[in-house]
């Protein structure tokens, strides 16, 4: 491999420092735009608001909103491989797709329903886990503790690294003969498992590795939860003569709950479409170890089913929807909201 | 005016040839381009170096010409040209494998390289891998891309021919070591033996999938046998093979010889290569397929672009670069006027290498081979880890590549 050198240092801040410079320059001469637009020609009265909205007003419009109007155009396609520059585009297309979605494999043998289920049994596994553990270690460091800093500081390390990073790495330690794992296991007469091979253990594998990585920001939101409680409530229940398991069932997790349901909620939404971590740790690409978005992935790009995968997306966005819509009316965590 | 028609006889059949070659005062007008190169070349072969090597020694005779190289996997690459040329910012040059063919053609992003080129002075069998409906897509950088056993002769002193030798050599190393090693994740290690068990992947139409047959089954069975006899590891990538056989933890390694440069760096005089070991129980040596790696070029390629990649390419398929290919990474050259230098003639280890092509089969193109490499894989995942028979494997691989087939119509 190439050493870094001043040369190629010098290279990458060049091309990193134009692109910079060009996106600065580009919002500027937006809001210029838009604020002579508005202010002078439509004497619109809120000219301010409207030039300081107007990049990340543009910015979702090219970022989320055109792709999606494209992915929806895609959806109602017959493009492939061998429809790849001029695909039919029209409803009866649209409808073969939604409907080969549930009446055909996915992939090449797996159907929707066994993946979508596997998808909410990891889901529930990890949000399960990341939450016990994550109030767990915050329950632990909301305390008087020697050392808190540096808990703190060893605890939040798997969010900081990078998710692709720590999932290569991960995928690395489950190797059967050089991995981390295996060694130790083989070192207290456990015989190695078959991490990447076994369709049990590749998702056991995964299970690992995400919880691994998902529980420092759930410890993180219910630590500041917890710290935003007046402890005055702990002091009248401590005259109360109430046990810690009372106060955190009647106290604590009560008045955690406006800010700990919208992070599940997020927990399962980022989990339910968790890319990085199923996809790198099935190396060997089992069916077994798909969920929903990684299926779709190899839908789209490994077996070239783009129209098909278009709408397998918007299947996908629809359960996500539904279940927050329901989530947010059945909890009536947004009531406080509403006001 | 017969005279007339005689002399534009003459001139139409040498103007291919005259007008296939990009000369060095076309490539010295070129303007400055920069041309992006993706090939599957890794660094832990030393491939990509040479690559690398090649482009600047290119670049220091006509510096207007500069490249922007990448290393992609071979699958990673084929995926990220088509959605590259979807959006319609596809690389300049590709240096690919055969079998890449098939799905650029279908989705029609690269361009025949017929009129472009003199191929007349390329090995034929290398450019039958890349004919398709009577075109030729790509020009051959080497000659071969097939399997072979590659064995430590400090480790084990003679290869096994056979397969019953294979198997005696359960227990024969000494502890830690395996007698074999391979990348156990890819179909592309089972098809050899699969031509063992005289087997194929599609009828003789060569688009119909014939996997769900006794030789797969067979060839299924002997592969879990390596693994239950503990011949090779309970489980091993390409990266988990290739490492255990440089740290002399294998005995034997079957891999490709896209690989020969880096084992004679590890083992120098130790490094041996031998044909697969012939399976037993047919009397046929097993066939591993055979391609070669090849340039491949964009359908949009034109104008200076096309001049400067026509331009490197007839220099790294010229005798000189073609010779120094061979010295450094040990594979077999497509141009035919290099395969009577001394170096490959005279080379133990290239002649171990063409021994293993000659039973050979050309890895098929059409675009149907993609179903069935996708449909064999996860099925012999399923048998190597004991979640399914062989047979239930061979008749699950059969329906998912129908399926696929049926999904490309």
């Amino acid at each position: 491999m190439q050493s870094l050198t001043s040369q190629i240092i010098t290279n990458s801040l060049g091309q990193v420092g134009l692109t910079v410079l060009a996106l600065v320059a580009g919002v500027v001469l937006i809001e210029l735009l838009v604020y002579l637009a508005a202010g002078k020609i439509f004497h619109a009265k809120n000219a301010l608001v409207y030039m300081l909205l107007a990049p990340a007003v543009i910015g979702l419009a090219l970022l989320i909103v055109y792709p999606i109007v494209l992915e929806l155009r895609l959806a109602f396609s017959n493009m492939s491989l061998r429809r790849f520059k001029n695909p039919d585009y029209g409803l009866a297309q649209g409808l073969d797709n939604f409907k080969l979605i549930f009446t055909e494999p996915v992939l090449k043998q797996v159907m929707f329903f066994p993946v979508f289920l596997r998808t909410i049994l990891w889901t529930g596994i990890q949000v399960v886990f990341h939450v016990t553990l994550g109030l767990g270690l915050a329950l632990l460091l909301n305390r008087k503790l020697l050392l808190k800093g540096l808990y703190k500081v060893l605890l939040v390390i798997p969010w900081a690294i990078p998710q692709v990073i720590a999932c290569l790495t991960w995928r690395g330690e489950f190797h059967f003969e050089y991995g981390f794992v295996n060694i130790l296991l083989k070192a207290v007469g456990i015989p190695g498992v078959q991490w990447k091979s076994d369709p049990f253990w590749n998702f056991v594998a995964m299970n690992i590795t995400n919880i691994w990585l998902g529980v420092p920001f759930m410890m993180v939101i219910c630590l500041g939860a917890l710290q935003s409680i007046a402890k005055e409530y702990y002091e009248a229940a401590k005259m109360d003569g109430a046990t810690g398991w009372r106060k955190l069932r009647s106290i604590s997790l009560p008045l955690m709950a406006p800010i700990l349901t919208p992070a599940v909620i997020l927990g399962v939404i980022w989990t339910f479409n968790n890319f990085n971590v199923p996809y790198f740790i099935n190396e060997n690409h089992l069916e077994t170890s798909d969920i929903l978005v990684t299926a779709l992935f190899r839908a789209a790009f490994e077996y070239n089913r783009y129209g098909f995968s278009a709408a397998f997306a918007i299947v996908i966005f629809l359960i996500l929807f539904i279940f927050s819509a329901f989530y947010i009316r059945f909890t009536g965590a947004l009531k406080s909201v509403r006001g | 005016m017969k005279k007339l028609l005689f002399v534009f006889l003459i001139l139409a059949s040498v103007a291919p040839l005259v007008m296939a070659e990009v000369t060095a005062k076309d490539l010295a007008a070129v303007g400055p381009t920069s041309i992006l190169f993706w090939t599957k070349e890794g660094e832990a072969d030393q491939a990509l170096q040479f690559v690398k090597l090649e482009t600047d020694l290119f670049s220091r005779l006509y510096p207007n010409i500069t490249f922007e190289v990448a290393n992609k996997d071979v699958e990673v690459l084929r995926q990220d040209f088509q959605t590259a040329s979807l959006a319609g910012s596809a690389p300049d040059l590709l240096w690919t494998v055969n079998d890449h063919t098939g799905p650029f053609t279908t989705a029609d992003i690269i361009q025949p390289v017929d009129t472009l080129f003199n191929l007349k002075k390329y090995v034929d069998a290398a450019l039958a891998a890349v004919t398709l409906k009577g075109k030729v897509w790509g020009i051959p950088i080497s000659n071969g891309n097939h399997l072979m056993l590659l064995y430590n002769k400090s480790l084990i002193k003679k290869p096994p021919a056979t397969t019953t030798e294979l198997l005696a050599l359960a227990g024969k190393m000494p502890a830690g070591t395996y007698p074999l090693v391979y990348n156990q994740t890819e179909p592309f290690w089972l098809v050899p033996w699969l031509g063992g068990f005289k087997g194929t992947v599609f009828a003789k139409d060569g688009i119909t999938p014939t996997l769900n047959t006794k030789p797969m089954v067979d060839t299924l069975k002997f592969l879990k046998s390596l693994k239950d006899r503990k011949i090779v590891p309970t489980e091993s990538d390409y990266n988990g093979a290739d490492t255990l056989f440089k740290e002399g933890k294998a005995a034997m390694i079957i891999n490709g010889d896209w690989s020969l440069g880096a084992y004679k760096d590890a083992l120098k005089d130790d490094l041996g290569v031998a044909r697969i070991p012939k399976v037993a129980a047919s009397g046929a040596w097993p066939a591993p397929y055979t391609s070669g790696a090849f340039f491949m070029l964009p359908k949009d390629l034109s104008g200076d672009k096309l001049t400067a990649v026509r331009g490197f390419i007839q220099f790294v398929t010229g005798r000189e670069m073609q010779v120094e290919m061979v010295a450094k990474l040990s594979r077999l050259p497509g141009l035919k006027d290099a395969l009577s230098d001394e170096l490959i003639t005279s080379d133990p280890i290239l002649k171990g290498s063409s021994d293993q092509m000659v039973v050979g089969t050309p890895m098929p193109t059409v675009i149907e081979m993609r179903a069935n490499w996708d449909a064999m894989k996860p099925e012999m995942a399923a048998v190597l880890s004991g979640t399914k028979t062989a047979e239930a494997a061979a008749a699950d691989m059969q329906k998912a590549a129908v399926a696929a087939i049926k999904s490309l119509q």
